[in-house]
């Protein structure tokens, strides 16, 4: 069966690299001190703070992307078919989040994140876990 | 989450699908694997076929009635629901 619009299987290790990559520097390299004055005022395109941003924010993006859109080793009818379910659930749960984020608080900058982060972690939580009961649920064969 | 993929196959009136696969290998001797190989699925996907929780698209279907050298009704059937 034909899949299209699917990286190779490999992105999968490359995306997790990516994102693991990420996991440091928001970590232990805080984004310029933002208490100084000048900072604050500067809301131009590419200083420290927006690159800082970008950065951080591209390679996890960008990570999760590859890891949830890798093709399986064997990408047949019934993972496409899981795929798309499991998609679905994301984007209902996402939505959702979002509708409850608008209503309860005023702070849309991280509604914003929350909404980058939210289909593809839960998308790849979910399909994984259906491919693992999948394996599980195979019998033993000799 | 439930048990994944059951209910979204079964149509209107209660009418689910049935297959032999598994009497069919039995007879031609060969596992899920292989005959999973034969058709370039992954052996998920004849075992969740086979215990009727995925519903196989009609190309899956026909490959899998031609390794078995029969007719696409006498591997896939229809049968009354539950």
């Amino acid at each position: 069966m034909k899949s299209r619009f699917l990286f190779p299987f490999w992105f999968r290790y490359l995306g997790t690299a990516l994102f693991l990559v990420h996991v440091p520097f928001v970590f232990f390299k805080r984004p310029p001190d933002p208490v100084d004055a000048q900072h604050i005022a500067d809301n131009t395109l590419f200083n420290n703070g927006h690159l800082f941003f970008m950065a951080t924010t591209l390679l996890m993006a960008v990570g999760l992307f590859f890891i949830a859109f890798a093709k399986e080793k064997i990408e047949d009818e019934q993972i496409s078919q899981l795929r798309l379910d499991s998609l679905q659930w994301a984007i209902y749960l996402n939505y959702f989040l979002l509708i409850i984020g608008l209503i309860l608080t005023t702070d849309t900058e991280h509604i914003l994140f929350l909404n980058l982060m939210v289909p593809l972690f839960f998308f790849i939580v979910r399909f994984r876990w259906v491919i693992f009961k999948l394996n599980h649920s195979l019998p033993k064969e000799g | 989450m439930g048990d994944f993929q059951a209910k979204p196959f079964t149509a209107k009136g209660g009418i689910a699908m049935k297959n032999n696969i598994r009497v069919e290998r039995a007879i031609k001797n060969i596992t899920q694997g292989e005959l999973a190989d034969l058709v370039s699925v992954s052996r998920q996907t004849i075992n969740t076929i086979e215990s009727n929780k995925y519903v196989p698209s009609t190309v899956l279907a026909l490959k899998i009635a031609r390794v078995f050298g029969k007719p696409l009704e006498e591997v896939f059937v229809l049968e009354e629901g539950d």
